[in-house]
């Protein structure tokens, strides 16, 4: 069974399948699973689009899309925020002073894509204001910002493991790093709208799987 | 204690006799103890896990640091590496840069920068090719300008394929924004 369709609150509950060792420590046994983007190419299509481009990527360094970026000799600027805010304890909501710090590329970068992942699931709607005022600063008009939401009551305690894929330009990989579980935000595109000022959703795609992706464009 | 280590494995004898003291002595030093000069082998030299170097390294061969470095490494034409042990809080230069402790600074390959999966990088990379490893960490720039493509001139790549949105039922469908919420309340 997929674990992203045994997360609960899109329809029939249904347990997550945890096994074994892996119920005790938490630990994720699912392999990655494959699923279908519809924003992807979009995303692929800017890169191909200019020479140079800035690029952050808000999650983690992953070999595979590095390697797939440098096709495009971008420079890629990696900023994982998840793991900077649990440095700075996750218990307590973040003030400007943690997102200055955290996003303060060299004076005049402007970045022309954002890779935020889902990096939004797991901020209050306060720090998603916060970022937002940041990245508005540091994206220029028509930069192109692409986001993944859960639209699950529950979603893992920490962020999925984005891939590219190897081949395909409209799949992307999921990697699950846990079993256990934290509520979901549950935010829609009107909220986003108004939480990330300056950019606008440019289209957005609900997958069958509960996840919905955002193409926000940064206003000029 | 020396500074340099041979790699070569135990009864090898080069048939030439090693040069006395090559150029990758550190313009600065401050180590333990007082170095031996520099022994160079035919591969690569190696500074061991109990050495601190403080200041520049330069040279014209390939070198693995276990020990800790401060100030700057420069060997462009050389393969560089940072080894499990290592603690390098210096910019690095080299041909391939190859990282699995700890670097703290900015790495410059002229050809690849390797970060291996119990490496970690604070820093920018600048380089031609980058592998990053799963369970590598960094947190810093990449700078990806591929060599040949700079040297020939060619444009960006073009992506292969530019899936349109999948209308087919049942596998996703493309919402409208203001839409979602109904379409999540249906």
């Amino acid at each position: 069974m997929s674990w992203l369709s045994a997360l609960r609150g899109a329809g029939p509950r249904k347990d997550t399948a945890v096994r074994g060792s892996a119920a005790r420590s938490g630990v994720a046994e699912e392999g990655p699973e494959i699923h279908r983007s519809l924003a992807l190419p979009a995303v692929f299509s800017t890169l191909a689009r200019g020479h140079r481009l800035n690029v952050l990527d808000l999650g983690p360094a992953i070999g595979g899309n590095v390697e797939r970026l440098s096709e495009f000799s971008c420079k890629l600027y990696i900023e994982d925020l998840y793991a900077s805010r649990s440095q700075e304890g996750a218990a307590r909501s973040l003030g400007p002073d943690f997102f200055a710090q955290f996003l303060a590329p060299p004076e005049g970068t402007q970045f022309d894509l954002v890779l935020a992942w889902d990096l939004f699931n797991y901020l209050d709607r306060k720090e998603l204001a916060l970022l937002a005022e940041r990245l508005r600063r540091f994206c220029r008009p028509g930069a192109l910002l692409f986001a993944l939401s859960s639209i699950h009551k529950t979603i893992p305690a920490q962020p999925i493991r984005f891939r590219f894929h190897d081949r395909d330009e409209d799949q992307l990989v999921y990697e699950r790093l846990t079993l256990v579980e934290r509520p979901g935000p549950r935010f829609v595109p009107a909220e986003f709208n108004d939480l990330l000022r300056g950019f606008q959703v440019d289209r957005s795609f609900l997958l069958r799987h509960g996840i919905q992706e955002y193409l926000f464009l940064r206003e000029g | 204690m020396a500074v340099w280590k041979r790699d070569d494995p135990p009864g090898h004898h080069p048939a030439e006799p090693a040069p006395a003291a090559p150029r990758p002595t550190p313009a600065s030093t401050s180590t333990p103890t007082a170095p031996e000069p520099p022994r160079r082998s035919g591969d690569r030299a190696t500074i061991g896990p109990s050495i601190f170097i403080k200041g520049d390294l330069t040279g014209d061969e390939d070198l693995v640091i276990e020990g800790r470095v401060e100030g700057k490494v420069d060997l462009k034409q050389n393969n560089v590496t940072v080894g499990r042990n290592g603690k390098v809080k210096a910019d690095v230069f080299g041909r391939v840069v190859s990282i699995e402790g700890e670097v703290d600074g900015n790495v410059f390959a002229q050809e690849q920068a390797v970060l291996r999966q119990s490496g970690a990088i604070r820093g920018n990379i600048t380089a031609p090719r980058v592998v990053l490893e799963d369970g590598s960490r960094f947190k810093g720039t990449i700078d990806m300008e591929p060599k040949e493509r700079h040297l020939a001139g060619a444009p960006a790549p073009v992506p292969s394929r530019i899936a349109a949105p999948a209308t087919e039922p049942g596998t996703a469908a493309e919402v409208p924004a203001g839409l979602i919420r109904s379409a999540q309340a249906g």
